[in-house]
């Protein structure tokens, strides 16, 4: 116990020492109880913000959760109103119509009052039937400010063809939980007018002070019960506790929360993970330090055992430590922000103090570390007695790697390299129908997992050959480049070990920016077949697009390559069966459309008699690029050679692209069937004028409708910016402890190397000449780890796409890789200023009298 | 060669002052004090001592007598406390640490007892570091000169691991002497050093005074290393305790008897 004592008073006296020998756990301590608490924080804020039931409604009568939809109507909300005891009884309900055409929703509200999820802003709440007061986006894009009366179409016969229309005058603006643009707000009565039938979705209660809820329920049932049967496939309604709904649609956000947090938790683990393998490398530079002091204990009698178990207790000592001091962090942090947050009026909760996860934290920190510790320990104790004698302080260290460490780490690669090569053997062709890519996405996973392990067995003997090809620009820069390089590459195990980690977060992130690429141009690519523009203004049936309105667009200042198309719902090409859509919309004349994939030839090719066909085109008349084939329309004929053929439909739903004179040859119409337009200034200013613009040219005219393609485009382009966003964050917990792990290495290599900072100072080094000498040698590590990161992250990035066997293109996006290479170097360089800083400060005397 | 017997002469007074022009670096009331208050301690208590061009001088003394701090001062590794430690015309006292590192790097080499080479580089490499960062190449002539000398020349591309240790104390002589300073350190230089390379590199020493006119310094406690100066300068409790020329062993060795005498 002895020998355990003197470790742990080694420990005390300098306790940060003992900070920075953890500090990678102590971050990812942080980490973990950080995430603990932003799941508080997100839950508690997503249970404030519910836009669900409101806390005053006591009693709700409706379908219940998950069950059957039930039937409610206004004759059952007019009984509910007159039990004894409710204070207020609202009907919840939704009609809605078309608009200038487009949907707009209105939604039953009483308006004010405790059981009203909206609040005026402008104007006033509706008091009479045909009135509605709307959210503000709908009063912007649906043009429907204060004052103005529309026409609203809310039935249609079978055919289509409108048969009810309503009034509709907007006399307030209201604000609500959520705003999408296409929703107004009236009072119950209102509503049902609008809508003209009796159901409800549900009715909600509030209770007079003071009542019992349990009598009004045991009412309410019987009321219920007494009401005849409804109509097959409805069910009577069920009276539920507002606590109760409240609850369950609480369990509903919070259910879907938990399975984000626990794809969260996957990657907080990958960073835990990383933290130990940086604290295994910590701990064995610590103890190649000390090993004139461990040789000397051993001189003087202490055990083997005793001297790695109390290295082992240290360990522990460190991981209990740090692990208290992060979830402090933690704590402090969690609960400085929201406060701070909503000072700027973002309305955040603040979390609890989760007791049990800091425990678990803390315990997680002290297994993690003791884990860490074993090996190096273990090798620590081995020390021979007489190496306390030897008067070479010099901790050089092995430079190769052990016969069986290099035969497991070959094994490991030659596993890596087959499994990748069964997936590739086992690739999709371009039909990827009958693929099931989840055995192969986990092979590729597998592949990449065995490849990095063998990267952390053969890591010392790969840094040499790395290093003298990335460290050969530093090389040439002179002497302080040699000297850098020369550092790193003399403790080859050491450079091996944090670099793997700055590899490992590289990899993924490499990873993730290849696959975002490549699934962002498929995504581009089918956008531009399904929003070849911003906005679309069609015909409907047999109407055209008047010349006028044509010239109407053009001259518009709002809008920009207004493309005019005509459509030939029904072209016979050959002797196939089927009809095809043809259509003559000009491929060059809208930017996104060049972002169109063909299988074969090239769209530019389409001009007279040259035709592009779409995938159902090629798969019923089986033709390629090169066949000629006769187009007929009727008695109109018309021979076409195919230039080009697309995988899927082309834009428009079109099946055959052809020039305007081959369609016109065919009996197409003058007049346009549609028109395609961009906005022509950026952001939601210039998409709404745009919006506004096109909706003057359909009003009026019957027949015109208009769709705003560009927000589908939008909503799937935030999607996977927001993935990306989050992934590449999670990933950067990684990154964080492996840049830690460089400072901590380029520190503590510092303190060992005060000899050599010394005599490099004593022969003519400056004082700055040795900072950045030793901030290069940090940032050397990243360049490593980048490197090797890149290199394996884009082939296993590709191999992932591939497995998925979605035709993905194989991007490289050079510029973002580069980034993050620039990044990573840029980190892992401000990680070595300080110790750097440090070492430049001690005096060379004092620097070469260090024994 | 010099018949008459060495002894321990007085020190020149103060007042006297070393020749700009014969002496290459000289104290003046050189005092160094470290720590404050009660553990304050004079490493160098008002040294005024100045060393000839060309000459082979040795500096010794017991432990604690203030030898290696007197080197340090002299050779702009540290800050004397007051006075003046003038390499040529320049007071080193008064630089900024830019001026000392460029000091360092072209106008004084040094020799440690330890060797201090840097492991991740070459023999050549080392020899050169001083020039390289200084941005200036290795005059090939004396460089080939200084390998040849000191049977370095099929060791170049070795790196220090792979030499003996009077093999890479050759090397930091070449280290030390390849920029042509105006001074050369010597911090016991044979120290680690088996008894037949010691004598190698004394002799070394000895011989680029002869053959190079190059000044050297050395401190050391081995009266047989001091016989190989022209000039043995004693020091005890910080201060100058006399001085030898021409010095044998046994002189040496009686001195600094009777400077622990007299303790």
């Amino acid at each position: 116990m002895s020998v355990l004592r003197t470790q742990l008073a080694g420990a005390a006296r300098r306790p940060s020492r003992l900070l920075l020998t953890g500090l990678a756990v102590l971050v990812a301590s942080f980490v973990v109880y950080a995430t603990v608490l932003a799941r508080d924080i997100t839950k508690a804020t997503v249970l404030d913000g519910l836009s669900g039931t409101p806390a005053a409604v006591d009693l709700a009568v409706g379908s219940s959760p998950d069950g059957p939809s039930a039937l409610v109507t206004t004759a059952d909300l007019a009984k509910l109103k007159a039990l004894p005891g409710v204070a207020e009884a609202v009907g919840r309900v939704e009609a809605g119509g078309d608009v200038g055409g487009q949907y707009l929703s209105v939604v039953a509200d009483p308006g004010s009052g405790p059981l009203s999820t909206v609040h005026v802003t402008q104007g006033a709440y509706p008091s009479a039937s045909g009135e509605v007061a709307v959210t503000p986006r709908t009063a912007d894009r649906m043009g429907l400010p204060i004052g103005s009366t529309v026409s609203m179409t809310t039935g249609w016969d079978d055919d289509g063809k409108p048969t009810k229309h309503a009034k509709v005058k907007v006399v307030g603006i209201v604000e609500a939980s959520a705003d999408y643009g296409f929703s107004a707000y009236a009072p119950q009565s209102a509503v049902t007018t609008l809508s003209g039938e009796n159901t409800l979705q549900q009715v909600d209660l509030r209770l007079n002070p003071g009542t019992d809820l349990d009598s009004v329920r045991a009412a309410a049932e019987n009321l219920i019960a007494a009401a005849p049967a409804p109509k097959d496939g409805m069910e009577r309604p069920k009276v539920s506790t507002g606590a109760d709904i409240r609850h369950q649609e609480a369990q509903n956000a919070v259910s879907e929360l938990d399975e984000i947090f626990i794809a969260v938790g996957m990657f907080v683990a990958i960073a835990v993970v990383a933290a130990a393998l940086v604290a295994t490398s910590t701990f064995r530079i610590v103890f190649a330090q000390r090993m004139r002091q461990l040789a000397l204990l051993r001189a003087v009698g202490a055990g083997r055992g005793s001297l790695w178990r109390a290295l082992a207790v240290e360990g522990a000592v460190i991981g209990f430590v740090v692990g208290t001091v992060g979830v402090a962090g933690a704590l402090a942090v969690g609960h400085a922000v929201p406060p701070l947050l909503r000072a700027f009026d973002i309305d955040v909760a603040s979390p609890g103090v989760p007791l049990l996860p800091a425990l678990g934290v803390v315990l997680l920190s002290t297994v993690i570390t003791v884990l860490a510790v074993l090996a190096p320990a273990f090798t620590a104790a081995k020390v021979a007695p007489l190496e306390a004698l030897r008067a070479a302080s010099t901790t050089a260290g092995r430079k190769d790697i052990g016969k069986l460490r290099a035969a497991f780490g070959i094994l490991l690669a030659l596993l890596a390299g087959l499994s990748a090569a069964f997936v590739v053997m086992n690739l999709p062709g371009r039909d990827t129908k009958d693929y099931d890519p989840s055995s192969m996405l986990l092979t590729t996973v597998a592949s990449g997992a065995l490849a990095f392990f063998a990267l952390m067995a053969l890591g010392p003997v790969l840094v040499r050959p790395v290093l003298a090809t990335v460290g050969w620009p530093l090389r040439r820069l002179g002497p302080l480049g040699r000297l850098a390089v020369g550092g790193v590459g003399g403790a080859p195990r050491r450079a091996a070990a944090v670099s793997v980690v700055v590899a490992l977060g590289v990899t993924l992130i490499a990873g993730v920016v290849v696959t975002g690429a490549s699934v962002r141009v498929l995504a581009d690519r089918e956008m531009a077949t399904s929003v070849p523009a911003d906005y679309e203004l069609a015909a409907n049936g047999d109407e055209r697009v008047p010349a006028a309105v044509l010239e109407q667009a053009k001259a518009s200042p709002d809008l920009t390559h207004v493309t005019p198309y005509r459509r030939l719902p029904a072209v016979k090409a050959g002797s196939a069966e089927p009809t095809l859509q043809a259509s003559d919309l000009d491929m060059k004349a809208l930017p996104t459309l060049s972002k169109i994939d063909v299988t074969d030839g090239s769209l530019a090719g389409i001009g007279p008699g040259k035709v592009a066909l779409g995938g159902f085109a090629t798969d019923v008349t089986g033709l390629g690029v090169g066949d000629t084939v006769t187009l007929a329309v009727g008695k109109k004929k018309l021979q076409v050679q195919v230039v080009a053929t697309l995988p899927d439909s082309g834009p428009l739903q079109s099946d055959v692209l052809a020039d305007p004179a081959d369609l016109t040859k065919l009996g197409a119409p003058a007049t346009a069937s549609g028109l395609l337009a961009d906005a022509a200034k950026a952001g939601e200013d210039g998409r709404t004028a745009g919006q506004k613009a096109m909706q003057q040219l359909a009003q009026g005219r019957t027949g015109l409708g208009v769709e705003v393609l560009a927000d589908q485009r939008d909503e799937a382009n935030a999607v996977l910016n927001g993935v990306l966003a989050v992934v590449i964050g999670l990933i950067g917990l990684t990154v964080l402890i492996a840049v830690v792990g460089v400072g901590t290495t380029t520190a503590l290599s510092v303190v060992e190397r005060v000899r050599e900072s010394g005599l490099l100072r004593a022969v003519g080094l400056s004082r700055g000449g040795l900072r950045s000498m030793l901030t290069a040698e940090s940032s050397l590590y990243g360049v490593i780890g980048a490197t090797i990161g890149v290199l394996l992250g884009v082939p296993y990035a590709w191999l992932f796409l591939k497995a998925l066997g979605v035709n993905a293109p194989l991007e490289l996006p050079i510029g973002q890789l580069v980034g993050v290479f620039a990044a990573l170097v840029l980190f892992t360089a401000l990680a070595g200023v300080l110790p750097a800083r440090r070492a430049a400060k001690v005096s060379p005397v004092a620097a070469l009298a260090t024994d | 060669m010099y018949p008459q017997s060495p002894a321990v002469v007085p020190t020149t007074s103060a007042g006297a002052g070393p020749d700009e022009r014969m002496t290459a670096v000289a104290a003046v009331d050189l005092v160094k004090v470290y720590g404050t208050g009660d553990t304050a301690v004079r490493a160098l208590d008002g040294v005024t001592v100045g060393f000839t061009r060309a000459q082979f001088t040795a500096i010794m003394g017991p432990s604690g007598s203030g030898k290696s701090t007197l080197m340090h001062c002299l050779a702009g590794l540290d800050k004397a406390t007051s006075g003046r430690a003038m390499l040529g015309g320049t007071d080193l006292t008064v630089q900024p640490d830019k001026v000392l590192t460029k000091v360092r790097r072209e106008r004084i080499g040094f020799v440690f007892q330890s060797f201090n080479l840097l492991p991740q580089l070459t023999a050549e490499q080392n020899i050169t570091l001083p020039l390289d960062l200084a941005g200036r190449t290795a005059e090939r002539g004396l460089l080939a000169h200084l390998s040849e000398v000191l049977g370095l020349t099929g060791r170049l591309s070795h790196r220090p691991s792979e030499l003996s240790g009077g093999q890479q104390q050759r090397v930091a002589l070449a280290r030390a002497l390849v920029s042509r300073p105006e001074v050369v350190f010597a911090d016991e230089p044979t120290g680690n050093l088996d008894s037949r390379s010691g004598a190698e590199v004394l002799s070394f020493l000895r011989n680029s005074v002869r053959d190079l006119g190059q000044t050297i310094v050395m401190v050391t406690h081995d009266p047989g290393a001091a016989a190989y100066a022209d000039r043995v300068v004693l020091l005890a409790d910080g201060r100058i305790a006399g001085e030898i020329d021409r010095p044998d062993r046994a002189a040496v060795t009686e001195a600094l008897q009777s400077l622990g005498s007299h303790q």
